[in-house]
């Protein structure tokens, strides 16, 4: 029985809505396989350590696939934290906050995604990356136009829009990372030729429910 | 480095002995004996952690209790894990950390002892440029003193210029006057005042050329181009003529005055000893203001020559005087003194066995005291 390990990491700056989005996706997924939600957090609702929602499927005798989704503290005095969480990540979601104000953090964040991914031996042009802005119904947020003018001719066009807190985009971020997941693993782990798992069942295993 | 494993194993989410005194709490609870098992059978439940089953539940008790057994122990195995996986990546962020501040170390001392090694061998070039430079300085200072030896040739060049311009017009009038006294000696028997002016004329002629003759003599001495000649010399002819080249340098009306003792002749190297005094004189005169005035003497004291300049010029104060001899030391302005000249009177002085001494009081003048024994010693 193959035997797949998988993990997605929740990046982005301190409040952005990262935990939000794994606990929404706790509520609405209903993959084959869900367990507990782990929350690691202080008293003023931020990640200490991590948070983990670990989800899969499973074929009996074929394939056991696990995917484990973790968020890190967005604090910037936890750098050696996320990049210990960031080690050997297989998908990352970046979670954008939507208000001007927080343009210039969203950078440093991502920057700080970049450096760290490089030190823990990845490339942030080649892990597949889904790119979400938060907190959309907030007022004084950055416009659609200004996002597609900034990154319309990157890698990560299109990026998913979300209200987490109102469980909006959440799933549909999800799955978009799912999309771009999907043929790395398949090339690694041979799943449409070897177990016949197309990029359609993939996302429908991992996202809803099924007879298997 | 980073690698924080998420997938534990029974024995890495809790201790036995808490195993243990879970499973006999869940016993007492169902009321029948129950155990964790490596193996499923078929009165077993699966207790995951993570989606990953670590153990079974087994026991003789109706499936639905074994349920609610087996997912207590997952609460406390998720709790457990919780707790674990905590601190298992705080571990791993700190050695990362900590190996990261001991390479930040290690390449912190790297580079210091490699500006460690640079600072040291700096030191080294830097001291052998001052050795180089040193020479040059020195070097330049003997080809300055080459440079003094031209300029006193073109100022002999004119001083001989003028006897020789009288004599060659004294002697083109005595060639008319002898084709005068041919002319005269024809109607008169004694052309009397003719010769006697003629007489005159040759008288002056010689008189010239002595002149030239000294002169010449004068440069001889003072540039000497046999440098290592060591011979017996007369300190008052060499103090003479080094004073006059020194004021045939500056003024027209020398300031200096001379007042010389008889002395016996001393051994010595004269070029030496003539720069030494040159130098002397120069840096007294220098220190002079319009109406001052030097004074050199020479004496016997003992068994000693005893040559003294002092002048009533600026003089100096204590710090100045003390590094008065340190080679390189000058006060003048830059490209006017090398800072060499007193300490080649100490030098002489040092090669001859003598001593120098130099006293001063700023706004008083200074005294240059320089004594040479009259026997050498046999080194």
């Amino acid at each position: 029985m193959s035997k797949i390990s998988l993990k997605v990491v929740y990046y982005g700056p301190a409040m952005s809505g990262k935990t939000t989005n794994l606990l929404q996706l706790h509520g609405q997924l209903n993959p084959q396989r869900k367990g507990e939600v782990m929350i690691m957090e202080t008293r003023d609702d931020r990640t200490l350590f991590f948070d983990m929602l670990p989800i899969g499927f499973k074929r009996e005798q074929e394939i056991d696939l696990r995917i484990k989704l973790y968020t890190v503290p967005g604090q910037v005095e936890h750098d050696s934290t996320r990049k210990a969480v960031l080690s050997r990540a297989d998908g990352i979601i970046f979670v954008a906050d939507s208000q001007l104000s927080q343009q210039e953090n969203n950078a440093i964040s991502f920057e700080n995604l970049a450096d760290n991914l490089l030190k823990v031996g990845l490339d942030i042009e080649k892990i597949p990356l889904t790119i979400q802005f938060n907190k959309r119904d907030l007022g004084r947020i950055v416009s659609e136009e200004t996002l597609e003018g900034r990154w319309l001719n990157t890698p990560w066009w299109p990026l998913t829009l979300s209200s987490a807190l109102k469980g909006q985009g959440t799933a549909e971020t999800f799955e978009q990372l799912l999309q771009r997941l999907y043929p790395a693993v398949d090339r690694e782990h041979a799943l449409s030729s070897r177990h016949g798992i197309t990029q359609k069942t993939f996302l429908e295993h991992l996202t809803q429910s099924s007879d298997y | 480095m980073f690698d924080a494993r998420d997938d534990l194993t029974l024995e890495e989410l809790l201790l036995p002995s808490q195993v243990d005194s879970a499973i006999a709490l869940l016993s007492r609870l169902c009321g029948t004996d129950v155990k964790l098992l490596h193996e499923p059978n078929s009165k077993a439940t699966a207790v995951e952690f993570n989606l990953e089953i670590v153990a079974w539940l087994g026991g003789d008790l109706p499936e639905q209790q074994r349920m609610a057994a087996a997912k207590l122990m997952e609460t406390l195995l998720f709790h457990a894990g919780k707790y674990r996986l905590a601190a298992n990546l705080h571990h791993n962020a700190t050695e990362a950390n900590y190996e990261q501040l001991k390479q930040q170390h290690a390449a912190l001392q790297a580079s210091e002892a490699r500006y460690r090694a640079l600072s040291e061998s700096l030191q080294e070039r830097v001291d052998s440029q001052i050795a180089v430079i040193r020479d040059s300085q020195q070097k330049l200072y003997e080809s300055a003193r080459l440079r003094a030896v031209g300029q006193l040739a073109a100022g002999m060049a004119h001083e001989i210029n003028t006897p020789v311009g009288f004599i060659a017009s004294n002697l083109r009038t005595a060639q008319e006057y002898l084709s005068e006294i041919e002319e005269a000696i024809k109607g008169e028997p004694s052309p009397h005042e003719v010769l006697e002016d003629f007489q005159c004329l040759l008288t002056e002629c010689l008189d010239g050329a002595a002149r030239i003759t000294n002169i010449i003599k004068d440069i001889r001495a003072f540039a000497n181009i046999d440098q290592t000649d060591y011979r017996v010399f007369d300190l008052n002819d060499l103090v003479r003529t080094s004073v006059q080249l020194v004021t045939s340098e500056l003024q027209p009306c020398s300031p200096i005055t001379l007042e010389l003792a008889p002395l016996p002749k001393l051994p010595g190297h004269p070029a030496r000893v003539g720069q030494a005094i040159y130098n002397a004189v120069n840096n007294a005169l220098r220190a002079l203001s319009d109406d001052g005035e030097v004074v050199v003497t020479t004496r016997l004291v003992d068994e000693m020559v005893e040559i003294t300049i002092s002048d009533n010029g600026h003089g100096m104060g204590e710090e100045i005087l003390s590094r008065a001899f340190e080679p390189f030391f000058t006060t003048r302005d830059v490209g006017v003194g090398a800072g060499l000249g007193l300490s080649v009177v100490r030098d002489v002085a040092m090669d001859h066995q003598g001593q120098v001494l130099l006293t001063s009081q700023e706004g008083q003048g200074s005294r240059l005291v320089l004594l040479l024994p009259i026997a050498r010693a046999s080194i």
